[in-house]
């Protein structure tokens, strides 16, 4: 079962395409085969540049169990929101920006597009994670602007962009949300 | 072709910057960038001079502060800087205070004939380096100085004819919160930088107040001071 969630990322992905906005939403238990199937199975294949907005876990501990679950980790850049907030120990890497707060959402913006430039010419995805987690510190409003900003920009590249929601957890108006600024919700 | 009174652009390197100004700064205009501490003015006008050396312009920096080594220790540290722009000359940065050592001017007196010496100065500089971007930081270290109001608003003037003259496009950097001090009324363009709490988060703001010659927008945007450059998107307003 496990084995076919990872696949069955990569092969959605595959489906749908580049300049697709497009949420995954699955249940928490399944989190990190979500994250090996974006990660391995589909932008390391595909040869993209991975850049992975975190608001709920800090970069470094995500990193860890990436490596621990031996996920390849070439290629993937994190946006750490949440570090600072934790008042945790900032590991400053060359693959990690931070900001400073999950509220700061033009800042995130402005990170993604600062990955996007050091990419270069190479094709990216970018993910968000998790939509429920911002939708904890950001007002709904502000929110959907975001989310609209940076898909539509992140289209206008030709990425593909990729949000995480775990549905049980999501209040109807961010899900609704969701249904607006993202192109496709698949369930997983 | 240019018809005759169009005038060219010079293009900042800032990308946002440069589509909202509809391809840059008018040529041999003067642009206030003005704003409190920590807004980033400095570092932009440093990015404006090294992307102009970039494009093969010759970039000079009147600093009243900082000597040129302490400067370049602060700046952020751009992918596109490189050190041989300041080897070869095609960026110059020059401390105020060794311009009006040259020509005799003290600083604790600023009259007519000393603002003529230092305009001379300045204008000598600008020709033997055949400098077409020219960033003074900060303007208001010589405007202290000057006190007098009327002699201020005469070395701007005068300084603006000196930049015409030699096709020398400037900016001047000034820690005014406010832009309708002379600065503001000389100059052909005011960026303002500002902080914008939020919440508790501070945010680097960056809006075109005015810029002559130019339809452009007058949003607020927010910025971020990257390796890869100065980085803009407009503020989010979530509906208010």
């Amino acid at each position: 079962m496990t084995e076919e969630m990872h696949a069955l990322v990569a092969a959605k992905l595959e489906e749908v395409g580049p300049s697709i906005a497009v949420a995954l939403e699955f249940k928490v238990d399944s989190y990190f085969d979500v994250v090996r199937g974006l990660i391995d199975d589909f932008a390391a294949k595909k040869d993209l540049i991975c850049i992975y907005i975190t608001s709920s876990v800090p970069s470094a501990t995500l990193n860890g169990a990436l490596q621990a679950l031996e996920i390849n980790t070439t290629g993937l850049s994190f946006i750490d929101c949440i570090s600072y907030s934790m008042m945790g120990q900032i590991q400053r890497t060359d693959n990690t920006v931070f900001v400073e707060s999950p509220t700061m959402l033009e800042n995130i913006i402005l990170k993604v597009e600062y990955f996007s430039r050091m990419a270069g010419e190479r094709k990216m995805m970018v993910v968000v994670d998790s939509i429920n987690s911002f939708a904890i510190h950001n007002e709904l409003k502000l929110l959907s602007e975001f989310m609209s900003i940076l898909m539509n920009s992140l289209k206008m590249k030709e990425a593909y962009p990729v949000v995480l929601a775990i549905p049980d957890q999501l209040k109807p108006e961010v899900r609704e949300m969701l249904g607006m600024v993202c192109d496709s919700i698949i369930p997983l | 072709m240019a018809k005759k009174g169009d005038r060219g652009r010079c293009l900042i390197g800032i990308e946002g910057l440069d589509n909202i100004l509809g391809g840059g700064i008018p040529e041999s205009n003067i642009v206030l960038l003005a704003g409190g501490c920590g807004t980033g003015k400095t570092t932009l006008a440093f990015e404006f001079l090294v992307r102009g050396a970039l494009a093969e312009d010759s970039s000079l920096m009147i600093t009243t502060v900082e000597s040129q080594d302490k400067m370049m220790s602060n700046i952020p540290k751009f992918t596109f800087f490189k050190d041989s722009m300041l080897v070869k000359g095609q960026m110059s940065i020059v401390k105020l205070e060794e311009l009006m050592e040259e020509v005799n001017v003290s600083p604790n007196k600023m009259d007519e004939a000393s603002i003529k010496k230092l305009l001379g100065a300045i204008g000598k500089l600008i020709a033997s380096k055949r400098a077409n971007r020219l960033v003074i930081d900060s303007i208001d270290t010589i405007l202290t100085e000057i006190k007098d109001e009327a002699l201020a608003a005469k070395f701007l003037s005068e300084l603006s004819v000196i930049l015409y003259k030699n096709e020398c496009t400037a900016i001047l950097v000034s820690s005014a919160h406010r832009c309708d001090g002379i600065e503001g009324r000389v100059a052909d363009g005011i960026i303002m930088m500002g902080n914008l709490e939020r919440r508790g988060d501070m945010l680097r703001t960056m809006q075109v107040i005015k810029m002559k010659g130019t339809s452009h927008s007058r949003l607020k945007y927010i910025i971020d001071i990257t390796p890869a450059g100065t980085l803009m998107t407009p503020l989010l307003k979530g509906g208010s």
